[in-house]
C-alpha cells in the first residue's frame, strides 16, 4: 500500500495504508502492518472511516464488559434478591430488603445498635483508617518528594529505594511486616534484647490500627512520591532563582510557590490515595485479619467474609454492601475527574 | 544605587574554566552592557554578580563591601531574567508585591510602590491578570516592574528583550533607556545584540571566551576597537578586515597590490611587516578608476531604501562590504573602484592588537 503521502497524514483522509509507511524503520512492525494492512483497509471501505475507531476499541471493550460491567450488573441483581442459592435464577426477589437490613440502626454513630454491627464497624474503621492513612500518605510522600528533589548525595539510589515497596505485592509486604511485628517477631526480639517488655503490636486494638496504617503507607508511598516528584520537577528552576533574588524566606518559598504550583499533583495524590484507602483489604487482612476482635475490620473485608467465608454465606447482603461502597467510590472518582479536568483546562 | 567592583573573578565547572579572571569597576548609576558572542560567559558573569553562582576565585565588592560569600537574597540586587521567571499563579500585582512582602513593608507602602511602578510601565490595567494572560512585551514589563519596586542597589538584566519581536524590541529598548534616565540606578545589562549595546550603554564591556576584550563608551569601542575581535564584533555590517603590509612608515599596501595608501602614521611597525587593515563599510567610497585604491567585482547589491550595501570580491581578499547612502544602482559582476577614507582606517598588528595611528 502506497496511498498516503508522508507529508500530509492528517490533512488528507488517510487510508489505512499509512500505517505501513509511518512504521517504515522497524522491520518487524513493517511486516506486522503489511499483514494487517489489507484486511483493515477492506474493513474501512466496508464500514466507513468514521466508524473505524470503534473497531479498534472493541477488543478492549469486550474484555472490560465481560469482567467489569457484567459483574457489576450481576452484583446488583444479587443485592435485590435473597436466600442462600448461588444462581441468580434460583434467588427470590426481595427488593430493597438487603439495603434496609444494612441500614437498620438504633443510632448510626453506634455500631452496636445496628442489626449488622460488623458492617458499621467496618465503615467506621475504614473512615478512621482512610483519614489518617491519607493524611500520613500525603504528608510523608510530600516530604519525601521534596527531599528527593534536592541536590543530595545518592539521590538516584534513594528514589529507587522509596519506590521499591510499590513493586511488591501488598500481601508480601504484609507478611514481611507481620514477621517483624508479631509476638515473637523481629521488633519484639530487639525490644527484649534491650531489656524492654514485649509489646503486642498486632493484638492490641490501638497498636493494630496504627500498624495497619503504617504498613499501608509504607507499601504505597513510593507511588505518590513519584507523582509529587514529577510535579516538583515540572516547576521551572528560574522561579526559585527569582524568589531567591526577591529575598524570600525558605518557608515562604514552600508555602507561596512550591505548594500552589504543586497543587494539581497534590489533588491527584489526595483523591487517588483516598480512593485506594477506602478499598483497603489485602495488606490489612494479611497483617491483622481484621483483629483483634473487629478493631481493624475494613468494609471490603466485611463484604468478603459475609459472602464467602462465614458459615452462612449471605451473597445478597454482601452485594448490597458492595453497591453502597461502589457509590462512595464513584463519587470520589467524579471528584477526582472534576479536579483534574479543571487543572487541564 | 551602588558601585560594583569585580576583582580577578574566575569560574570553573569541573575542569572547564568559563571565566578567566575578570577585573571591572562599575560606577554608581552607570549603565553597563556586557556583549559578546554566544557562550562567552555573559550570563555566567551576571549570575555571579547576582549571587546565583559561586565564584571559583576572586572577589566581588558592592559599595566597598565584599559580598563574595553573601547569598543572593542578601545582596539587595534585582534581576530580570531572559525567561522573565514570573510567578505563574500570581497576578501581576502579586508578582510585583511579592518581594516587598518579604521585606515586611506596610500594606499601604507596598500598594503605593506597586502602583507607581505599574504606572511607569503602563501596567495599571493589567494588575489583576495572571502572567499567562499577558503578551510577551507585557510580561517583560512585569519582570522589570518586579525589579523596580524593590529599589535595588543594582539592576541586572539577562537578555531581557530577546524574546520580543523586532518592533517591540526597539520600543522596549527606548523605554529602558528612559527608565534609566528616570530612576537612575546602576544597571548591568547582558545582550548579544550590539544595537542594544550601542544605544543603551554608558559603557560597553566586550567579552570573549571568559575574558574582557575591551571596556569603553560605545563610541570609543566603535571608533577605537582595541583588537581584531572587537573590530569584527562591534558594528553591523562587520568592519572589512583586509590583509595588508607596511610599505614604509606611514604607507601601507593591500593584499598583493602595489598601490600604496598613505596614513597619518603606522606607529612603530617595521616596514615589510604583515598587518591587518580595517575599514568600516561606511568608510569606503565608490570612485572612478583614477582615484581607486582597489577594485572589486560586485557579487550582490542590497537596496534598503535609505542606504545601499554593495558586496564584492577582489583577488586575494575576503569579500568586501561597502555602504552607500541613498539608492544607488549597480549590476552584478560590474567592476567598481573603491577608495578608503584615510582618516577612518584601523590597523592591527600580527597579534591582532590595534596600532594607534590617530
Ligand atoms: N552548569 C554548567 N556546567 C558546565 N558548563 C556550563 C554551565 N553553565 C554554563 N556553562 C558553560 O559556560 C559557558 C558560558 O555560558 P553562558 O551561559 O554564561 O554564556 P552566554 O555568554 O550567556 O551565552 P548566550 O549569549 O548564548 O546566553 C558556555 O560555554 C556554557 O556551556
Ligand atoms: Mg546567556
Amino acid at each position: 500500500m502506497t496511498l498516503t503521502s508522508k507529508t500530509s497524514p492528517v490533512a488528507s483522509p488517510a487510508p489505512v495504508g499509512g500505517l505501513a509507511q509511518s512504521r517504515g524503520t522497524n522491520p518487524v512492525l513493517k511486516l506486522v502492518s503489511r499483514i494487517i494492512d489489507w484486511p483493515m483497509a477492506g474493513l474501512q471501505r466496508l464500514i466507513g472511516e468514521r466508524r473505524m475507531p470503534y473497531i479498534f476499541l472493541l477488543p478492549n471493550l469486550v474484555f472490560f464488559g465481560l469482567f467489569v460491567f457484567v459483574p457489576i450488573a450481576i452484583n446488583f441483581v444479587y443485592s435485590v434478591t435473597g436466600g442462600p442459592a448461588l444462581f441468580p435464577s434460583e434467588r427470590p426477589y426481595v427488593g430493597a430488603d438487603q439495603y434496609a437490613y444494612l441500614f437498620e440502626c438504633g443510632s448510626y454513630v453506634d455500631p452496636n445498635s445496628c442489626r449488622e454491627d460488623h458492617f458499621w464497624r467496618g465503615v467506621y474503621n475504614t473512615l478512621f483508617f482512610s483519614l489518617f492513612q491519607v493524611l500520613a500518605m500525603v504528608g510523608l510522600s510530600l516530604l519525601t518528594a521534596v527531599v528527593l528533589n534536592m541536590k543530595i548525595r545518592g539521590r538516584g539510589f534513594f528514589r529507587a529505594v522509596y519506590f521499591f515497596p510499590v513493586l511488591l505485592s501488598p500481601v508480601v509486604v504484609a507478611l514481611i511486616w507481620k514477621w517483624i511485628l508479631q509476638r515473637d517477631g523481629l521488633l519484639n526480639a530487639a525490644i527484649t534484647g534491650f531489656g524492654g517488655d514485649r509489646i503486642l503490636f498486632l493484638a492490641e486494638p490501638g497498636w493494630a490500627m496504627f500498624w495497619a496504617i503504617f504498613v499501608s503507607v509504607w507499601a504505597h508511598m513510593g507511588f505518590y512520591t513519584l507523582i509529587l516528584l514529577a510535579g516538583l520537577q515540572a516547576i521551572p528552576a528560574d522561579i526559585y532563582e527569582a524568589a531567591e533574588m526577591d529575598a524570600t524566606p525558605r518557608w515562604r518559598v514552600f508555602w507561596r510557590l512550591t505548594l500552589p504550583l504543586l497543587w494539581p499533583n497534590l489533588i491527584v495524590v489526595i483523591v487517588l490515595s483516598l480512593i485506594r484507602a477506602v478499598q483497603t483489604f489485602d495488606e490489612v487482612f494479611v497483617l491483622t485479619g481484621g483483629g483483634p476482635g473487629t478493631s481493624t475490620l475494613m468494609v471490603v473485608q466485611y463484604i468478603y467474609e459475609t459472602a464467602f467465608s462465614n458459615q452462612v454465606q449471605n451473597f445478597g447482603l454482601a452485594a448490597a454492601a458492595s453497591v453502597v461502597l461502589g457509590i462512595v467510590l464513584f463519587a470520589l472518582t467524579l471528584a477526582q475527574l472534576a479536579f483534574t479536568q479543571r487543572k487541564s483546562s | 544605587m551602588a558601585e560594583l567592583k569585580l576583582i580577578d573573578i574566575k569560574k570553573s565547572y569541573g575542569a572547564a574554566t568559563i571565566i578567566h579572571g575578570v577585573d571591572l569597576a562599575i560606577e554608581d548609576g552607570e549603565f553597563v552592557v556586557f556583549v559578546g558572542p554566544s557562550g562567552c560567559g555573559k550570563s555566567t558573569l551576571l549570575r555571579i554578580i547576582a549571587g546565583l553562582e559561586q565564584v571559583s576565585g576572586g572577589e566581588i565588592r558592592i559599595d566597598g563591601q565584599s559580598v563574595t560569600n553573601v547569598p543572593a537574597s542578601d545582596r539587595g540586587l534585582a534581576m530580570v531574567f531572559q525567561s522573565y521567571a514570573l510567578y505563574p499563579h500570581m497576578s501581576v500585582y502579586k508578582n510585583m508585591a511579592f518581594a516587598l512582602e518579604n521585606m515586611s513593608l506596610s500594606r499601604s507602602e507596598i500598594d503605593q510602590r506597586v502602583r507607581r511602578a505599574a504606572q511607569m510601565l503602563q501596567l495599571t490595567d493589567y494588575l489583576d491578570r495572571k502572567p499567562k494572560a499577558l503578551s510577551g512585551g507585557q510580561r517583560q514589563r512585569v519582570a522589570i516592574g518586579r525589579a523596580i519596586v524593590r529599589d535595588p542597589k543594582i539592576f541586572l538584566f539577562d537578555e531581557p528583550l530577546s524574546n520580543l519581536d523586532a518592533e517591540l524590541r526597539v520600543a522596549t529598548r527606548k523605554e529602558l533607556a528612559a527608565l534609566h534616565a528616570e530612576i537612575g540606578g546602576t544597571m548591568i545589562y547582558v545582550t548579544h545584540d550590539q544595537v542594544e549595546a550601542m544605544t543603551l550603554a554608558d559603557r560597553i564591556v566586550v567579552l570573549r571566551a571568559g575574558r574582557i576584550e575591551q571596556v569603553g563608551t560605545p563610541l570609543e569601542v566603535y571608533n577605537h576597537p582595541a583588537n581584531l575581535f572587537v573590530a569584527g564584533f562591534i558594528g553591523s555590517p562587520r568592519m572589512n578586515l583586509l590583509p595588508a603590509r607596511v610599505a614604509a612608515s606611514g604607507q601601507v599596501t593591500i593584499g598583493n597590490d602595489t598601490r600604496t595608501i598613505p596614513l597619518p602614521s603606522t606607529g612603530q611597525t617595521a616596514s615589510g611587516a604583515s598587518i591587518t587593515l580595517g575599514a568600516r563599510p561606511e568608510h569606503i567610497d565608490v570612485v572612478d578608476e583614477t582615484q581607486a585604491d582597489l577594485f572589486i567585482t560586485v557579487n550582490l547589491v542590497e537596496q534598503l531604501g535609505g542606504e545601499t550595501y554593495l558586496y564584492g570580491s577582489a583577488p586575494g581578499l575576503p569579500e568586501l562590504t561597502v555602504r552607500q547612502d541613498g539608492q544607488v544602482r549597480y549590476d552584478r559582476n560590474q567592476k567598481v573602484g573603491l577608495r578608503l577614507k584615510r582618516e577612518a582606517l584601523h590597523l592591527f598588528d600580527a597579534g591582532g592588537q590595534a596600532i594607534r595611528i590617530r
